[in-house]
């Protein structure tokens, strides 16, 4: 290669703005900490780096979801555990009450106490976390359970929440609800066949029938034929000539049926007609409370209402139990879905860290190579350009 | 007196000499200049008595050292080399406006916002800050997308100037060029080589080369036809200016001036470089992000349409403005389909679905086809709605005020059709909300004859197409009342009463209350509008009233499905991204802008090498070597004077002999 002066300040220029870039872009690394601070620096990598960054706000999204999920799913488990307290405590008075281990205890004050536990029962299923109620399905705004009194009293309560939840993606592929429909929750749905427990003769006939939890059947003599009704006489139906083996009775309140067999029906009097696995923890305590309000009960009465109770109750309690371990077992899920969320998580920021991030080591030598080479390339560029022969002639 | 002219031939040989040297070393850091050497040949000699005496030396020509292979082989690399460099400065920008990896800010953190918020709101469907939080999402990744979008094409409006600007820079040139070709012949037709012109002319068409790619042809006496582009932009002395023009397909080309056929396949220099940028690369990259724009506003209208806030059901709705209302018009044409209105009657609270099928409307015009005018005045005819389209939209509205509307695709609370012969016919209701991928109509026959809840009674579920998916118990061991799963996510439930043994009834589920796209084309409860980057935007309805993000598909407007599809369109392929997601259609987006610009960072520096070598070849041959001319001025100086001393020897000589004489 000749020495011309053109060749020579060009070669020199060049090598110059090679450095110069290289230094350049070692500096931009040390600055930022990192080696890829555009796609164009390593186009694969910066893939990689955005997939990654979006997984990473993706997996803080799931987290936070999942943690919402999770405190009204705990908020849950305490209120279900509130009304499995109030259940027993109803329990609890009414075997003292009708054990004789009351210490006198009075049935005004055990009325009182078994009120004051449904109220209880009732405010734990209107229970609300951040604003919401949470066994309203997925109406959350509106609370679930809306209650008719007389006197101060609970008479009936309905609910009128949605029958849907509200699924939440807390990973991905992966839904959970934490917004349960109290209907699902607090009674029970294996219906069973009606159970007379009167001295009326009236059985349960073969069809279906659809009432719920304790039904008073009613059987009085219009002077011709017997009459059964199960809405206390606002209506009732007229009993053949020697009985129906499948009777249809219906409550005019709530349009519910109960299939009589009323072949056997030998005197009039009233039935306390009960449908284990029908029951719901607000109607059951609702008509404990009201038979042990009735005036004149024997003690006959009070240990069939002891027993039906009792069974109510135990059923009630299996169910809340059975649903307490559901909400249980889901929260430990959802724990063990959080911490390989955070695992994830972690390892997201891991890969993406050594990915992205320069090593400051590796480039504090680069840095300080390239100074050196660009000092160098400076001093031959001095000495190259000051001497020719002309300085000589 | 053959001595004196010998002596003056070698005075005025090393004078020449010197000139040549000192107009090297006066030139030798101008660009362009190709040294010069003197030839010189014995001077005619004389014959004296049998002996042969020269007659001193004269200067043949002067050689200007060139390879003109070499300078080809220059202006081609070099041109390639001001193309890339070109592409790549520009292409710069524009992945520094993409602003991903520098930082928080960029797009691609702006849609994860985005759909992260939807998955918030799924939790939140009726809290206000929940919802407002999707709407400023929202808002601030259109901001981006128009922001993007506009600086692409202001870059686009950029580049025309700046390759006008550089067309310009050439015109001038070749302009140039064409003098110097007629100064050139001019003087080389006069036995004189120019070559001071023509180092001016060579560095000036190597300027050309660094603006558009150049061929050379060589003609007679130093004149030299120019092409560039493809275009004969010099020939001999005549010059042809160029032009620059966008062609039909909105791409930039090059023609003549004033000619009106362009081309657009330049390669070589910076022009090439912004019309391959703008032509392919740029085009490209707007065309994706329009495309995801696009995508992103229909397949979020396209949940939003049919679903209900917070707010519930509407009493009015309006659409956006159209510049044409002829429904095949529309990109893409609405032809057929389908569009579903649910009209509640508070007053009496009677919920019922109406079905507009477009390809039943008799358009008012046949000539002109199906208008937004026809479809209006079908919907008019609803009980419950007043329907216009005027120069604003569509506008939807209740005829009263105890009416209410949406396009929910909830499934109504009673069967839609039925055939009962039952004594006491049984209340059959309908909930749940429909999970299925497309509209069915579910068909339910009994089986039997009896009182519900007793003996041997059955319901057979059949789908639209006659295959039976379920069948379900409601005699006995069926309580009435209770919920019945047919799967799907209906439910059905059968009341107190009998069934004669060939009842039926039906019940429609919807999956889209809207086949034929109508609803977002026209604007109607939409959450975005526009047609792409550059005028992607959240409707006025919903930023000033965020209870109307669609977050329900449910009848009681509780649910969080619609918000729940929302949020996972995030992952969903969509077929106008050749089958990518959102996020990941973005994400490719940049980095093949980074890889393009890769690429051409790689090739830059391979060509800066290359032009590099080629120069310092052109150096070793054309270039003035300090030493060498040093060297050659000692020689000529000595020379000089020698021929000075032999003058004086030969004056001294003749004066001897006058002397003498």
């Amino acid at each position: 290669m000749g020495g011309t002066l053109s060749s020579l300040y060009n070669n020199v220029s060049f090598g110059l703005s090679l450095n110069a870039r290289e230094i350049l872009r070692l500096q931009e690394q040390v600055t930022t900490g990192s080696r890829i601070n555009r796609a164009s620096d390593a186009p694969s990598a910066a893939y990689r780096v955005l997939n990654l960054s979006s997984q990473q706000r993706s997996i803080a999204n799931y987290l936070d979801n999942l943690s919402e999920v999770s405190d009204v799913l705990e908020y849950a488990s305490i209120a279900i555990d509130d009304i499995k307290s109030a259940l027993a405590e109803a329990k609890k008075l009414l075997g003292d009450v009708t054990g004789g281990t009351g210490g006198g205890v009075s049935l005004n004050v055990t009325v009182e106490g078994i009120n004051d536990a449904l109220d209880r029962i009732v405010a734990a299923a209107n229970s609300k976390h951040s604003g919401k109620y949470i066994f309203a399905g997925s109406n959350t705004s509106t609370a679930p359970y809306a209650v008719t009194r007389v006197d101060g009293r609970i008479t009936s309560v309905t609910y009128q929440g949605s029958d849907l939840r509200r699924d939440v993606e807390v990973a991905p592929g992966v839904d959970a609800s934490a917004f349960y429909s109290g209907d699902e929750l607090f009674r029970s749905d294996v219906r069973s066949e009606p159970v007379f427990s009167g001295d009326c003769g009236a059985a349960a006939g073969t069809g279906t029938s659809s009432v719920r939890g304790d039904v008073w059947l009613t059987v009085t003599h219009d002077g011709s034929n017997y009459r059964i009704s199960i809405d206390g006489g606002l209506t009732d139906v007229v009993v053949p000539p020697g009985g129906n083996a499948n009777q249809m009775v219906t409550d005019s309140r709530t349009g519910q049926v109960l299939y009589v067999d009323t072949t056997g029906i030998n005197t009039t009097g009233t039935e306390w007609v009960r449908v284990p696995g029908t029951y719901d923890v607000f109607n059951a305590l609702i008509t404990l409370r009201d038979r042990l309000a009735t005036e004149g009960l024997t003690t006959a009465d009070m240990e069939e209402l002891r027993a039906n109770a009792f069974a109510a109750i135990d059923e009630l309690n299996g169910v809340l139990i059975q649903k307490s371990v559901m909400v249980g077992a889901k929260i430990g899920f959802l724990e063990e879905l959080k911490g390989n969320l955070e695992t994830l998580q972690y390892s997201t920021e891991d890969e993406k860290a050594r990915v992205e991030q320069a090593d400051i080591a590796q480039l504090a030598i680069d840095l300080s190579r390239r100074e050196i080479l660009y000092q160098m390339s400076l001093s031959m560029a001095g000495k190259l350009l000051n001497v020719s022969l002309l300085d000589y002639l | 007196m053959s001595n004196l002219s010998i002596g003056i031939s070698g005075l005025q040989a090393a004078q020449k000499a010197l000139d040549i040297i000192g107009n090297n070393l006066a030139n030798a850091a101008t660009p362009g200049y190709h040294r010069q050497r003197i030839n010189f040949t014995p001077a005619y000699s004389t014959v004296r008595q049998s002996a042969i005496i020269g007659g001193g030396v004269k200067s043949s020509s002067i050689t200007r050292m060139v390879d003109n292979l070499l300078e080809k082989e220059l202006l081609r690399q070099g041109s390639s080399l001001a193309q890339v460099s070109q592409e790549y400065d520009t292409l710069q920008t524009v992945e520094t406006a993409l602003g991903e990896l520098s930082g928080s800010g960029g797009l691609n953190e702006a849609i994860d916002n985005l759909f992260n918020a939807f998955a918030d709101l799924t939790n939140h469907t009726d809290e206000i800050v929940w919802q407002r939080q999707v709407v400023t999402s929202a808002e601030t990744l259109a901001t981006k997308f128009r922001t993007l979008g506009s600086f692409l094409g202001e870059l686009d409006a950029q580049i025309q100037l700046e390759a006008e600007n550089y067309v310009e820079q050439a015109n001038a040139i070749i302009n140039q060029i064409a003098r110097l070709n007629d100064d050139i012949e001019k003087m080389e037709l006069q036995g004189t080589k120019a070559n001071n012109l023509r180092d001016e002319r060579d560095q000036l068409i190597t300027e050309l080369s660094e603006i558009i790619g150049v061929s050379v042809f060589e003609r007679d006496n130093g004149v030299v036809d120019v092409e560039a582009g493809g275009i004969a932009v010099v020939i001999a002395t005549r010059a042809t200016e160029l032009e620059t023009g966008i062609m039909d397909d909105g791409s930039l080309g090059l023609t003549v001036k004033g000619a009106l056929n362009y081309t657009k396949y330049v390669s070589g220099g910076k022009l090439a470089g912004l019309m391959n940028l703008k032509n392919t690369v740029f085009a490209d990259v707007a065309q994706d992000l329009d495309d995801l724009a696009l995508a992103l506003i229909r397949q979020v209208n396209s949940f939003q349409v049919q679903g209900m806030g917070s707010h519930g059901s509407f009493t009015g709705l309006d659409g956006w403005p159209l510049t044409d209302e002829v429904l095949a018009n529309f990109e893409p044409p609405i032809t057929d389909g389908k569009v579903y209105i649910r009209v509640t009657d508070t007053a009496t609270d009677t919920i019922s679905r109406h079905e507009i099928d477009l390809a039943t409307i008799v358009p008012a015009d046949p000539l002109v086809g199906l208008t937004v005018s026809d479809v209006a005045n079908e919907i008019n005819a609803i009980t419950g709605l007043n329907c216009w389209y005027d120069a604003l939209g569509l506008h939807i509205e209740q005829s009263a005020a105890n009416y209410k509307f949406d396009f929910l695709p909830a499934v109504l609370p009673t069967p839609t059709a039925s055939s009962l012969s039952g004594g006491t016919v049984p209340t059959i209701t309908v909930s749940g909300i429909y999970t299925g991928s497309q509209n069915d109509t579910f068909s339910f026959e009994v089986s039997g004859a009896g009182i519900v809840g007793n003996d041997t009674l059955t319901l057979t579920v059949r789908n639209g197409a006659g295959q039976v998916i379920k069948t379900l118990n409601i005699g006995q061991g069926y309580a009435a009342g209770d919920k019945l799963s047919i799967g799907n996510g209906i439910d059905i439930s059968v009341g107190v009463g009998d069934f004669g043994a060939t009842d039926s009834f039906q019940v429609a589920a919807f999956a889209s209350t809207d086949t034929s796209g109508l609803l977002a084309a026209l604007g109607v409860n939409c959450f975005f509008s526009g047609s792409g980057a550059l005028n992607i935007a959240v409707r006025s309805q919903i930023t000033e009233d965020p209870t109307r993000v669609a977050t329900s598909l449910g009848a009681d407007g509780t649910d969080n499905y619609n918000a729940l599809r929302m949020s996972q369109l995030k992952d969903e392929p969509i077929s106008s991204l050749d089958n990518m997601s959102i996020g990941t259609f973005h994400r490719k987006l940049v980095t093949d802008v980074g890889q393009q610009l890769s690429i051409r960072q790689m090739r830059e520096d391979n060509l800066m090498v290359i032009v590099q070598n080629l120069t310092n070849q052109r150096d070793d041959i054309s270039g003035v070597d300090i030493n060498e001319e040093a060297a050659q001025l000692l020689i000529f100086e000595q020379m000089f004077q020698s021929m000075a001393k032999y003058l004086s020897t030969v004056q001294s000589t003749m004066e001897s002999l006058m002397t003498i004489m």
